[in-house]
């Protein structure tokens, strides 16, 4: 696939586009501001994304019981699951070693 | 067809990055939102939405890595998104680390103002430092743009 001329143009097209979002993000840090123009802007469009996205979805999430108590037991099931996850890790890099040393 | 799923993560990462790259760089401040012409909403749920197949994505690949660690097959997947060493590495931590700071920003932004300010900082930095990665891969594997085509043998 890798030799196929369209793919060859995807290729082409997101090496392109992440080199034009590293030129607009030098262009963002580098260019003098903001202006006045761009912070109302840009608070427009914060304020919009509050009423209109899921930014105003999750603001209204504190309302709800369930969902509330669903993100709790969410948080606390994160250690437990990172422990768990490190104990897995460590057990497959035991049972690694221990075949190694058989062959 | 192990490499074939390999290679298919491999693409479709870099598109939700892309997309996710994109998104989330319009909605750091007031320099940065002409990217989408300040249509904040539109970034917003583009970016949501966009992690949720990044996570995914993610999770298939640690999956599958785990897998194959736990068969002790030791052959490399140069096609994988995630690995033990080079870049595969970098993406593997990095990738953790802006998942883990996306989520707080996500689920904190009502109860803990200190957590989701340093979660902001580092998920920034991270994106600023992924971004040079991706750059510096681009450079890596530069023969994969070659796009000269092979004269037919005759």
């Amino acid at each position: 696939m890798l030799h196929q001329p369209w793919f060859k143009v995807f290729i082409w097209f997101l090496a392109a586009f992440f080199f034009f979002l590293v030129a607009a993000v030098v262009i963002s840090v580098l260019s003098p501001g903001p202006s006045e123009s761009q912070i109302h802007q840009f608070m427009i469009g914060s304020m919009d994304a509050m009423d209109r996205s899921m930014m105003g979805a999750a603001m209204h999430l504190r309302h709800d019981v369930f969902l509330t108590s669903v993100m709790v037991l969410t948080a606390s099931l994160t250690v437990p699951l990172i422990a768990l996850g490190l104990f897995l890790g460590l057990l497959i890099w035991f049972r690694r070693s221990l075949c190694s040393e058989k062959s | 067809m192990k490499g074939s799923f390999a290679f298919f993560i491999h693409w479709l990462w870099a598109i939700v990055f892309g997309v996710l790259a994109i998104s989330g760089f319009a909605m750091i401040g007031a320099k940065y939102g002409w990217i989408v012409n300040y249509s904040l909403a539109a970034a917003d749920y583009v970016h949501r939405v966009s992690a949720s197949f990044f996570v995914i994505l993610t999770v298939l690949a640690i999956g599958n890595e785990v897998w194959r660690a736990w068969k002790n097959e030791v052959k490399a997947l140069p096609w994988m998104i995630i690995g033990p060493s080079g870049y595969q590495l970098f993406n593997f931590i990095t990738a953790l680390i802006l998942i883990l700071t996306g989520m707080l920003i996500w689920v904190c932004s009502d109860f803990n103002r200190a957590q989701i300010a340093f979660s902001l900082y580092v998920h920034e930095f991270i994106a600023y430092v992924v971004l040079v990665g991706v750059i510096w891969h681009i450079y890596q594997k530069c023969h994969a743009l070659n796009s000269r085509r092979q004269k037919p043998k005759v």
